[in-house]
């Protein structure tokens, strides 16, 4: 029997007797003072039915409804109440229709219920609490918002002392009485059991766990198989599953190149364990908000659960080209999904104008844009800068650990070093630039994608060759040949004295077996700083950083700074296969994103000199080539290049020093995940546009919850924002997330329009039920498990869900649940049941997806990232791409990562049955589930296999009749698996698989 | 509202069956569906042709003589494409590649990129003051199809097919042609928060057009054999539950998807028709590839009423976006011209014209400049560019809309891709400012919160 004693009665100040929850066994009650009177009934009418024409628009006859001196003041015909005396007050006059001048209001008289409560409120001395007030908040008056259900504090108050119903079907008895018909009698046990299963785990139950099931005649059958489901890691996949649809999770970034996410398992695994583990709702969204913050406070290593739940603002959405010029649009998806799944309020419509219905302000909008704002969100990378940046650490490792101090303190001693280098190189060099005299060209030209070019050498004043003494530097650049990308090219470079000694000069003899060994190298005569490489942008820098062997290709080395600029060889007899097919024993310049990179060949002779050189782009289809110039700088320069190589090499050797301390430190774990960042308010976009700013709005809660100023201005302020979502006084909060539960079990929330309890969303069929589990759920500290058991124990959720001509009449939609309805499996149901049904299905938790290396990654718009791993395990741990949806999850209306999910269509269209036709991954599962029931040999036994396997039952004989009509053991003796294939395909495939009674 | 029916020129390619008779009856039923939504519809079917990458307009449809005398002509102005870009200080006008010449009794002047095009220009309403808010390939290509630059919005065929419903229940309402993914991906012909029965279905050209399409069965006997059979199976099941729409929708989808499978493959089976309309689309015998694949299967599938047929050239990338050389150019319109006229030519002939309406666009338009003038490529332009409708209810034979003398900006009548979405649906016997769909609190239109119908151009 249901638990009752937590149900506190409690001290009633008024006992109001509310009709319409009346009840012939046990009298409801519920304890209201004056003012939750007023509030509860009486602010509504007023509200709805009174103030278009007697308020603050319009005022007719004198006369305004919309605070108390309003009313108090004389109208046309005078005082239209007297306190404490309904029958002497004009208003119960008009509103009773018994005025033979005045019915009011003239369009519809008001219920009797309505009518009686005036009466009561005005009896009882029509206590109004309300002053003049057109304050607006957003672009509707505080008075009608305040007036809105939603917004009320949830009722707690409830005494349901000797009730002998479960509340759940007490209240939805009550309504059903208003169309007069009863709960439909409970589903079998088959079917009940099947509901379980599938609704707990979205798994189905096995033929075994059925009949056990069916076996049991205990009184608590039922509820042993509930608290085993609820106690299955299962009910977390399957729990979690939901939540990532409301909180649009994806593996991609969602930018113009859905860069992926490789951390972003962390996050569906930390949902996944904490449903699992039944963490309280308020913890569990405190944590996704600002967990940083509060593991940050007390950092333990397993605290790091509380950093990855982060991710939640952090797998926002990205934008664009380059990301972070579209944070602001990042942001909106923020407050957007904020809004929507933990308070079903539509806030992202504020961003730039007032919400048109609902009380919500631009400036509430950008009071937590600043929040976000002053947060740190990881950079996952994109076209222009391919490689993710500002991942969290979070450490597993013991960090107080003396020989982790120490070494810490040297890397930071050996970064301090490096910095002082970094400074004295930047002020050489821009002594150095200003050295370098106005370049002679030489020569010039594009070459376009895929395409080969010679260098053709332009002559110097009608002369060729080309006059050159010691340390001039001839100079060939390759650039970016538009800002979305570069490309890799061969280059071929060869100098020749023309006279003298004839010299020769040749980018590949001198450089490949020999690169990695200096820049700037030496030629094959034994001169010093003859060839340099240099990233041009904003100046000229020598290449800093090596690589060798680069992702295991034996000669694939490079000279780099950060991923480009670059120069490299393939040194080996093969061509490599890298990012793009790579000629053996060539040289290559790969541009920056920003800027040139060059190839510079300093004089070591004076004299005269000829260039011949060929380039060709060897990525071709990445659509750009490069654009390339050489030029000849006259004067010596050889000497500052000197200087520079110097300063080079020391920075180099630094370098390698301080790679090796970090070498030894523990690897870093990383999650996806945002941290602090100083905080800051930040100004008002006009109409959402980032560049025109208004005023400045200062970091806050939504005005119609009280504007609570954040606690730190210097801190982000998610915390109080956690806080303030979280707070048992938020209306919202508990109503939207019990609503969910709801809708989990019936397929419709109690109020329908669950991501959003706005004005224009739907208002809830059964309000008392939704506050009185919203009450339980607070009550039992946001014990999810608990509500989510409540529902599965009532009469209500385990109804039979046979239809009857009445009901269909009475209620077409079931708004009043007077059966259960049957349901469509999801998209992970379907392929889950299937890969269960053929014995496939590895039911062990998920795993990192196998995205390639983060230095290999190069995704563009024209190229983007767009790979598919699959694997036989439950379908929640699926690669989610962004920008290209998963096609089996497409078909069957899976979640669009998008945006926040509340509730999955259900359509029907042929492609969905040409997959149960013809899908290659269907007919396979089919087979295997017909080779398990091959073995038992005998017909009628295989039959019943399959049967048992797919439907959880026995056939009966009309159904065995149609498996012969496919395969006839007289007619064909040697039946085979395959032929057993396409009787398990009618199973999977039928409508009593695919759906859920 | 009127119910039409397109069955008396859809020839099946179903043969009847004692075996499943009840399969056949309802193929080739079409219910749902309505010839126009709030006012007269002018067009029953869309073929609408995207060129991915972005065409030159300057090069092709909008003729600039003063861009080619001023040639090399240094000009200033802060571009999206080339502010604060290195090596694009400064910037020069570039003359087009090919030349300009008047065509047709209209003598509207088309360039020699599009020759056969250019023939066709009597049927065509040129509009050559287009202009999009984005000058990214991925926002512009996004816009062009949801009107909406950054987020996941339906794409104007699923708008079209959840406004008009479908003609032909075998095929779906709403079918891209796209051998390559474009820019955008999926979302480009995704329904988003509309109905997953209004998404667009991808076809590509290959082995199996459309995903599960070849039947796995060992015959087609075997096929009804199964699909009897799991027709039985499925009717004991309703039948022990109380008339349901939904059961029984999944045992008729079943019907309609074997109605697919033969449909599907004989409205992309070119054997039947002609040596001379293959000719007109430049195809050989038995070729299952190219544009003009792309054209003459649209042709047959508007014929079998389908609503909405968009064909992509190409992709995400060997696309218009010719940065490098606008001799690109040349070989890609090779691969459209010939098709896009001969598609023209075809509709006119079958009277399908009355019928059908024909879009051509792309992203955006081409910088009439670069950074110098001699570069061979150029740049992304979303400040203007060309685009046109043919066909039912659009004026031939015109132009509308004017850019300056460089073809940088619009300098007359300019039209956003919000007034040419409403346009479209308009001829579509919708109103774009009454086609709303709730979602999240909000009435959500194509056009957003902008669009105005181009009236000029309709006939």
């Amino acid at each position: 029997m249901f638990n009752l004693n937590h149900l506190k009665a409690i001290s009633m100040a008024v006992l109001v007797f509310i009709p319409w929850l009346s009840s012939p066994f046990v009298q409801l009650t519920l304890a209201q003072t004056d003012a939750d009177l007023f509030e509860s009934k009486i602010r509504p009418i007023f509200v709805e039915k009174c103030q278009k024409c007697h308020g603050p628009d319009k005022q007719k006859a004198g006369l305004r409804l919309d605070h108390k001196a309003g009313w108090q003041n004389p109208g046309d015909r005078g005082a239209i109440i007297v306190p404490g005396k309904p029958d002497e007050s004009l208003l119960l006059k008009v509103i009773s229709y018994n005025d033979p001048l005045l019915k009011m209001p003239p369009d519809k008289k008001l219920s009797d219920q309505e009518i009686n409560a005036i009466r009561l409120w005005v009896n009882q001395g029509a206590v109004d609490p309300r002053v003049l007030n057109d304050k607006k908040v957003g672009s509707i008056s505080l008075d009608q918002a305040k007036a809105h259900w939603s917004f009320k504090p949830v009722q707690n108050n409830f005494d349901l002392k000797g009730l002998n119903s479960k509340p759940i079907d007490f209240f939805i008895s009550q309504k059903l009485k208003e169309i007069n018909l009863p709960l439909s009698p409970k589903a079998d046990k088959r079917t009940l059991i099947r509901r379980l299963y599938y609704d707990i785990t979205g798994l189905p139950p096995s033929y075994s766990q059925v009949i056990n099931f069916l076996n049991d005649n205990s009184p608590n059958a039922t509820e042993k198989v509930i608290d085993q489901l609820f106690s299955s890691s299962n009910f977390g996949e399957n729990a979690g599953r939901r939540w990532l649809d409301l909180v649009r999770f994806a593996d991609t970034a969602g930018e113009n190149s859905d860069h992926p996410l490789p951390y972003a398992y962390k996050y569906r695994d930390y949902v996944i364990k904490s449903f699992n583990n039944n963490k309280p709702y308020d913890q569990f969204v405190q944590e996704q908000i600002a967990g940083d913050i509060y593991a940050a406070k007390n950092p333990t290593p397993s605290n790091s659960d509380q950093i990855i739940a982060t991710g939640f603002l952090a797998i926002a959405r990205r934008f664009g080209h380059e990301i972070e010029k579209e944070m602001h649009l990042t942001h909106e998806d923020a407050i957007d999904t904020l809004g929507k799944s933990l308070l079903g309020l539509t806030l992202g419509c504020a961003r730039c104008h007032d919400h048109k219905y609902d009380p919500i302000s631009a400036k509430d909008y950008y009071a937590l844009y600043g929040i976000l704002d002053s947060t740190r969100f990881p950079f996952p990378g994109c076209e222009p800068k391919q490689q993710p940046k500002d991942l969290v650490s979070i450490e597993t490792s013991n960090l107080a650990d003396p020989s982790i101090v120490a070494l810490q303190k040297k890397i930071e001693k050996q970064k301090a070093e490096l910095a002082k280098i970094l400074v004295e190189e930047g002020v050489f060099i821009q002594s150095f630039l200003a050295s370098i005299k106005t370049p002679v060209l030489l020569g010039k030209g594009v070459l376009k994608d895929g395409s080969e070019q010679d260098i053709a050498t332009t002559a110097i004043e009608g002369n060729l060759p080309i006059s050159v003494t010691n340390g001039q530097m001839i100079q060939l650049s390759l650039f970016p040949q538009k800002n979305h990308g570069m490309d890799s090219t061969k280059v071929e470079f060869v100098i020749q004295e023309v006279d003298g000694k004839r010299q020769l000069w040749n980018v590949k003899t001198d450089l490949i077996d020999v690169f990695l060994q200096s820049n700037p190298a030496k030629d094959s005569y034994g001169n010093l700083s003859v060839w340099a490489f240099f990233d041009c942008n904003n100046g000229l820098r020598l290449l800093p950083e090596t690589l060798l062997d680069f992702q295991k290709n034996i000669g694939l080395n490079i000279w780099k700074n950060g991923d480009t600029p670059s120069v490299f060889v393939n040194a080996s007899n093969n061509i490599i296969n890298a990012w793009t097919k790579l000629p053996s024993r060539s040289f290559f310049m790969h541009p920056g994103q920003n800027g040139a990179v060059s190839l510079a060949w300093f004089s070591p002779i004076k004299g005269k000199i000829s260039i011949q050189g060929n380039l060709k782009d060897v990525h071709p289809g990445g659509i750009d080539g490069v654009d390339w110039k050489l030029e000849l700088f006259n004067a010596n320069i050889q000497p500052s290049l000197n200087a520079l190589t110097l300063l080079a090499e020391k920075k180099k050797s630094l370098n390698i020093e301080l790679l090796k301390l970090q070498q030894s430190l523990p690897l870093p774990q990383l999650a996806y995940a945002v941290a602090e960042k100083p905080g800051k308010n930040i100004k008002l976009h006009l109409r959402g546009d980032p560049e025109r700013l208004g005023e400045e709005v200062p970091r806050r809660w939504l005005e119609i919850f009280g504007s609570n100023d954040i606690s730190n201005p210097s801190a982000s302020g998610r915390k109080d924002l956690a806080l303030w979502v979280t707070s048992p006084a938020n209306p919202l909060t508990a109503r939207v997330m019990v609503n969910r539960i709801w809708g989990h079990y019936f397929g419709k929330g109690i109020v329908k329009s669950s991501n959003d309890f706005g004005l224009r969303g739907e208002v809830p069929t059964h309000p008392e039920l939704l506050d009185w589990l919203a009450s339980e759920f607070i009550r039992s500290g946001w014990n999810i498990k608990h509500i989510h058991k409540l529902i599965v124990l009532s009469d209500a959720y385990q109804q039979s869900s046979t239809s009857s001509v009445i009901g269909l009449e009475k209620d077409t939609k079931n708004d009043f649940y007077w059966r259960m309805d049957k349901r469509r499996l999801k998209a992970e149901e379907i392929r889950d049941s299937l890969l269960f049904c053929a014995g496939d299905l590895d039911n062990t938790s998920g795993i990192k997806h196998p995205f390639p290396p983060e230095a290999t990654w190069n995704f563009t718009q024209h190229n983007p990232f767009n790979a598919n791993y699959d694997h036989n395990k439950r379908s929640v741990y699926l690669m989610v791409k962004r920008n290209s949806r998963h096609q089996f999850l497409g078909l069957f209306d899976g979640a669009d990562p998008n945006t926040t999910t509340p509730l999955r269509q259900v359509t029907t269209v042929p492609t969905q049955a040409l997959y149960f036709m013809n899908d290659p991954f269907f007919h396979l599962e089919a087979e295997k589930l017909a080779t398990i029931a091959f073995a038992f040999r005998e017909y009628e036994k295989i039959v019943n296999t399959l049967f048992q396997i797919s439907l959880q039952r026995p056939p009966t004989e009309s159904e065995k009749t149609i498996v012969l009509s496919l395969l006839n053991p007289k007619a064909d003796k040697n039946l085979t698996v395959k032929d057993w294939a396409s009787v398990a395909r009618l199973l999977l495939a039928s409508n009593e698989f695919v759906f859920l009674d | 509202m009127k119910k039409i029916s397109r069955r008396s020129f859809v020839p099946s390619g179903v043969l009847g069956s004692i075996l499943m008779p009840g399969i056949i009856d309802q193929l080739m039923a079409s219910d749902n569906q309505t010839s126009s939504l709030h006012h007269p519809a002018k067009a029953k079917s869309v073929i609408f042709l995207f060129m991915s990458g972005g065409v030159s307009h300057v090069d092709s449809f909008d003729p600039k003589p003063k861009l080619i005398s001023d040639h090399g002509k240094k000009v200033t102005f802060e571009h999206p494409e080339t502010k604060n870009r290195p090596g694009y200080e400064n910037i020069y006008l570039k003359k087009p590649d090919w030349k300009f010449s008047p065509r047709g009794k209209s003598g509207i002047e088309v360039s020699d990129l599009f020759p056969n095009v250019g023939n066709q220009i009597d049927e065509i309403a040129l509009i050559r003051s287009m202009h999009t808010s984005h000058s990214n390939h991925y926002n512009a290509t996004l816009g062009m199809h949801t009107g909406s630059f950054n987020f996941s919005r339906p794409s104007i065929g699923s708008w079209v097919s959840y406004g008009l419903g479908n003609m032909n229940k075998n095929l779906p309402s709403f079918l891209v042609i796209a051998p390559q993914m474009p820019y955008a991906g999926t979302q480009v012909w995704s329904s988003d928060f509309l109905p997953g029965e209004f998404q667009g279905t991808r076809v590509a050209p290959g082995n199996e057009p459309i995903t599960n399409l070849i039947p796995r069965a060992t015959s087609k006997e075997k096929q009804i054999q199964d699909l009897s059979a799991l027709d039985a199976f499925n009717k004991i099941h309703l039948g022990t539950r109380m008339s349901d729409d939904i059961l029984k929708a999944r045992i008729k989808s079943f019907k309609t998807a074997f109605g697919m499978q033969s449909e599907m493959p004989s409205a992309l089976d070119l054997s039947s028709e002609s040596k001379n309309t293959l000719d007109l689309y430049g195809l050989s015998p038995g070729q299952k590839d190219g544009f003009g694949w792309q054209c003459l299967v649209a042709r047959r599938l508007v014929e079998r009423g389908v609503r909405f047929v968009e064909l992509i050239h190409t992709g995400s990338s060997a696309n218009w976006d010719s940065h490098g050389n606008m001799a690109d150019h040349g070989v890609l319109a090779k691969q459209v011209d010939l098709p896009i006229a001969g598609l023209l030519k075809d509709l006119k002939m079958r009277g399908l014209m009355d019928d059908v309406l024909v879009v051509w666009t792309t992203e955006f338009g081409r910088t009439p400049f670069n950074n110098t003038a001699d570069n061979k490529g150029r740049e992304h332009h979303n400040w203007a560019f060309s685009s046109w409708l043919a066909g039912a209810g659009v004026k031939p034979g015109i132009t509308f809309g004017k850019t300056d003398e460089y073809g940088i900006k619009p300098a007359e009548n300019p039209v956003h891709i919000h007034d040419f979405h409403a346009t479209i649906l308009h001829l579509m016997g919708i109103d774009h400012e009454r086609l709303t769909y709730r979602h999240a609190g909000r009435d959500y239109r194509l056009t957003d919160v902008h669009g105005r119908v181009v009236s000029d151009i309709l006939s």
